[in-house]
């Protein structure tokens, strides 16, 4: 399996209170699926993609990354991973905003051993004729492309996408998914999500609920279906 | 409600300790040095003003071959006070010279700044350096010319405010020479005591050069010989006090005052940069009811504090010190000092300052903020997302990505670059005004490679004949412009085959002496080149010579106009032979009485040691207070940076951006605008002290030039440097403590 985490608790204390917001979560997904993990807000799903993507550790469990214990990497470790392995979308897509588009992309590229050509990604995620312009001039659609570019251009092996279309209308959000399907196929990147809208675990491989902290239920799904199906 | 909201205040205040602290230090710089400077220079000023026209300062004096029988006739025929003095030079040891001056009273009255005037014979007033020097207290007795002095009373002399033996030497010490006050009858039975002619006019309106002038006429219409003409303009004595004032105002207060100004500048960016971040919190308080005016106090209350506190902290710790300053500066001369005057106008300034820059600059962003709606508030701070024209105007793309995001790091914030500029420019320039001054000194005072001669000597009167073996004869006389009476400089007649005077041309190759030259730094001063004719106005009789200017020398220092002897004598009427001065490689048998002054060029370097230890000290203070001004700036533009990139450093260290990637793309960004503020300081100073020389020049005929020597340059550089990386060492840290998180949870572009 490419991602295999198992028994990972973590728990925030803030004081006297103590917070549970993982209790031994074990999942697993394989090399090129799109995985997708669905809950409402503190259930701890952006806690658990975080310490798959080496941005928070657990505080106990293990886990693993295609063959990497990204639980037992030391800090310079981490960065080394998260330099290579991992690309992360997030919702608000997070640009550097004095920089232009091509410019958000080579501060990834910047720093990847391998990277892709920076304008063939940007063709890829069709923004190559606004790569001179400046987040604040794009769509909110647009600068998720830009930033999908940007996680994708150090040719990452495993892609974190937390709510990629949280911020988006519908088109759009469906043409952001459909974008990452494509990216899943095209470079066989795999790609964990993390949504609250349980219609996009349709093109999902394997899906995830959480509820709480625990897993409360896992499928698998046989037939993914394309993006443009994707209806809510 | 608006009490508990201010319950943040300290907590704001906390949370950022080190850089409030940072802004509370620049105010209390400001208000201090601003205090000080202008309570020193206004104290001064005061002192020495009220001095000379209370005690009625002479405008010039001169000697007769023999006495005027009626001065009353002459006083009224030019309006002016004149009064006869005597004076010797008393010989107490071989090395200890006691001017005995007899009293006057209507000219140079003297001042008894301690014990009691005159009474009976066989009493003296002494100079108070002199007889601290020489271990002479009031009712000590002094024995000099034969004779036994009591002493009664210390006292200071208009016209030896800087009681220098000769008008021409630089250096007193009061070691080996003073002046003393006694009863004119006591001079009767002092052979060879010189009578000597204090004049002031007493219109004031009309060219004082010009009544000189008409004087010295008449004089010699009369019949008398007249030596000795010193006007007080000339005078060392008199005039190098004002060079301190002058120097004090002209630099001290500008200086701090504008180091004032930039930390209210700093300081007003500052908030205003914090008002807009916090604009989100602004929105929410403002939907939840709050009232406009309270939020303005409240926003308000932080840099009024800061502003009141700096101010008074500042004013607190200045006013004790201007006293001390006052006395010490003093010190160097004779003046009575009859108190200190602290103007509490000076303090309201202090403190009101940069609580009204601050209060101004803080409350028109709250304001402008404040009439946005709450909901367009909440949104956040869209101004940082703006692309500016000279982010634009650069073509960025063509460099590599670490520069780009320097640059562009820079260009966002045009006031934050333009306050790291400004900033680190005024830092540089403080830093080399004092090492300029250090340098401009050490050239004065240490021997060019134009002067070879070892001595110079300056007769009283004029002397005829050849000139002693190893020495040749000079003439000088003081000239200026036509129409500008205000630039004042010497024309020197030098022997035509001199070989101790050597002027260069800009190539390196010799200038004959045998024509008119003129230095580089009077010819730009000036503005006059080789080839032109010229016309100046002789000091001494106000006649205009015309001068055929013949080559430039390549000199910074020295503000010269030579001219062969000959032709120089021709020209002012002088006799063939005569000559006022000899330059010399060895030491001249000349008795003391015939000369006005002498220079030793070797000796000069070690009379400065005790001056210049002290320059060395004010230097020093000058580049650490410069360097906690800059290391200020820096951190303060460094955090701010760290501050509005939090975001893109969170994002960086997600990316897998090590931390040493992050430090040199974050900290470095202001490297080129730190180097590029010193390289602009460098012109910056040389100019504001080529001013400030000029008008010192003027004042005590002492030409210093404006140098700045690459070595001093490189140590301001490195002390530049070295404080903007303990500003990023400082800052390091800031960018380490910001945490993944704030990229994953950010709510906005």
């Amino acid at each position: 399996m490419f991602i295999d985490v198992s028994d990972l608790r973590k728990t925030y204390t803030s004081g006297m209170i103590k917070n549970e917001v993982l209790k031994g979560i074990a999942m697993k997904l394989g090399k090129g699926e799109i995985g997708v993990i669905l809950g409402p807000s503190g259930s701890g799903k952006s806690t658990l993609m975080n310490i798959i993507g080496g941005v928070d550790r657990g505080d106990s469990g293990k886990v693993i990354v295609d063959g990497i214990e990204v639980s037992k990497l030391n800090d310079d470790q981490l960065t080394e991973y998260r330099r290579e392995a991992v690309g992360f979308v997030f919702q608000f897509y997070n640009l550097v905003p004095n920089l232009t588009v091509r410019e958000n992309i080579e501060v990834v590229s910047n720093i990847s051993k391998s990277p892709l050509n920076i304008d063939e990604v940007l063709a890829e995620v069709q923004m190559l004729d606004k790569k001179h312009r400046f987040p604040r001039e794009l769509s909110g659609g647009e600068q998720q492309r830009v930033s999908i570019a940007r996680a994708i251009v150090k040719n990452p092996k495993l892609l974190l996408c937390d709510e990629p279309t949280g911020a988006l209308d519908f088109q759009t959000s469906r043409s952001i998914l459909k974008l990452l399907q494509q990216v899943n196929r095209n470079f066989g990147t795999t790609i964990l999500m993390i949504t609250h809208n349980t219609a996009i675990s349709a093109m999902a491989n394997r899906v995830f609920k959480l509820r709480s902290g625990e897993i409360v239920d896992e499928w698998v799904n046989q037939a993914p279906i394309p993006a443009e199906g994707i209806e809510w | 409600m608006v009490m508990v909201l201010n319950k943040r205040l300290m907590r704001i205040l906390k949370e950022n300790k080190l850089r409030y602290l940072g802004i509370l230090v620049l105010i209390i710089l400001g208000s201090y040095t601003f205090i000080v400077a202008a309570g020193l220079s206004q104290n001064l000023a005061v002192l020495v003003t009220t001095f000379t026209e209370d005690h009625v300062q002479e405008d010039l004096s001169f000697s007769t071959d023999r006495p005027i029988s009626d001065v009353a006739e002459l006083e009224n025929k030019f309006d002016a006070l004149i009064e006869e003095y005597m004076s010797f030079d008393a010989k107490l040891s071989d090395t200890l010279t006691l001017r005995l001056l007899s009293e006057t009273k209507k000219v140079n009255i003297p001042a008894i700044i301690e014990g009691r005037t005159l009474s009976r014979p066989g009493e003296i007033l002494l100079d108070p350096a002199f007889a601290e020097a020489n271990g002479y207290s009031i009712g000590s007795q002094i024995k000099a010319q034969d004779k036994t002095f009591t002493v009664v009373g210390f006292v200071s002399l208009p016209h030896y405010i800087y009681p220098l033996k000769n008008v021409n030497d630089i250096l007193y010490s009061p070691k080996e020479f003073g002046v003393g006050v006694i009863n004119r009858e006591e001079f009767s039975d002092i052979d060879n005591a010189a009578s000597i002619y204090s004049v002031k006019f007493n219109d004031r309106t009309r060219s004082l050069n010009m009544q000189a002038v008409e004087l010295r006429k008449y004089l010699q219409v009369k019949g008398f010989t007249v030596s000795n003409w010193i006007d007080i303009m000339n005078n060392k004595r008199a005039r190098i006090v004002w060079a301190s004032i002058t120097g004090m105002k002209t630099m001290s207060v500008p200086v701090p005052a504008a180091m004032f100004l930039l930390s209210s500048l700093i300081i007003g960016i500052m908030f205003w940069r914090i008002i807009r971040r916090e604009s989100v919190i602004i929105g929410t308080l403002y939907a939840q009811g709050y009232r406009r005016r309270e939020l303005m106090r409240h926003y308000m209350a932080i840099p009024l504090v800061l502003a009141f506190a700096g101010g008074m902290i500042g004013s607190l710790f200045a006013l004790p010190s201007i006293e001390p300053m006052v006395m010490a500066m003093i010190s160097y001369y004779n003046v009575p000092v009859p108190g200190i005057e602290l103007s509490f106008l000076n303090v309201m300034i202090g403190i009101l300052t940069p609580m009204i820059f601050l209060g101004l600059s803080s409350y028109m962003v709250i304001r402008s903020e404040l009439k946005k709606s709450p909901a367009e508030l909440m949104k956040g701070d869209k101004q940082k997302a703006k692309v500016n024209a000279l982010e634009r105007a650069f073509k960025l793309e063509r460099f590599k990505f670490s520069t780009k995001f320097r640059l562009r790091e820079q260009f966002r914030s045009i006031s934050r670059l333009v306050f790291l500029l400004l900033g680190v420019t005024s830092a540089s320039v403080l830093m080399l005004f004092g090492f300029t001054v250090l340098n401009s000194m050490n050239h004065v005072f240490k021997t060019s490679d134009v002067y070879l001669f070892e001595y110079e000597y300056t007769f009283r009167d004029l002397q005829y004949g050849e000139a002693p073996d190893g020495a040749e004869t000079f003439n000088a006389g003081k000239f200026y412009p036509e129409n500008n009476e205000e630039i004042e400089f010497y024309i020197t007649g030098i022997e035509p085959d001199s070989t101790l005077v050597i002027l260069k041309d800009n190539k390196g190759n010799v200038i004959p002496n045998n024509q008119t030259n003129i230095t580089k730094s009077l010819a730009n001063r000036l503005g006059i080149k080789a080839g032109d004719t010229v016309t100046f106005i002789n000091k001494e009789d106000g006649k205009p010579h015309t001068f055929h200017i013949d080559a430039v020398a390549e000199s910074y220092i020295e503000q010269f106009i030579y001219v062969p002897i000959d032709e120089f004598n021709k020209k002012m009427e002088l006799p063939e032979d005569s000559y006022i001065g000899l330059f010399s490689t060895k030491e001249l048998d000349i008795p003391d009485e015939k000369l006005s002054g002498t220079k030793s060029m070797s000796q000069l370097p070690e009379a400065m040691d005790e001056f210049m230890g002290q320059m060395i000290s004010m230097v020093a203070l000058m580049t650490i207070v410069s360097s906690v001004v800059a290391l200020i700036i820096l951190y303060l533009v460094t955090s701010l940076a760290i501050e509005e990139n939090r975001n893109t450093i969170s994002l960086f260290k997600v990316f897998g951006y090590r931390r040493g990637e992050i430090r040199s793309l974050i900290l470095n960004s202001s490297t080129f605008v730190v180097v590029t503020g010193f390289l602009i300081g460098i012109p910056v100073a040389v100019a504001s002290m080529g001013s400030l020389y000029g008008y010192l020049g003027n004042l005590i005929n002492l030409v210093l030039p404006p140098i700045v020597s690459p070595i001093y340059v490189i140590i301001s550089f490195a002390a530049i440097m070295l404080t903007y990386q303990l500003s990023k060492c400082m800052c390091a840290k800031n960018i380490d403590t910001v945490s993944m998180s704030e990229a994953l949870k950010a709510g906005t572009e």
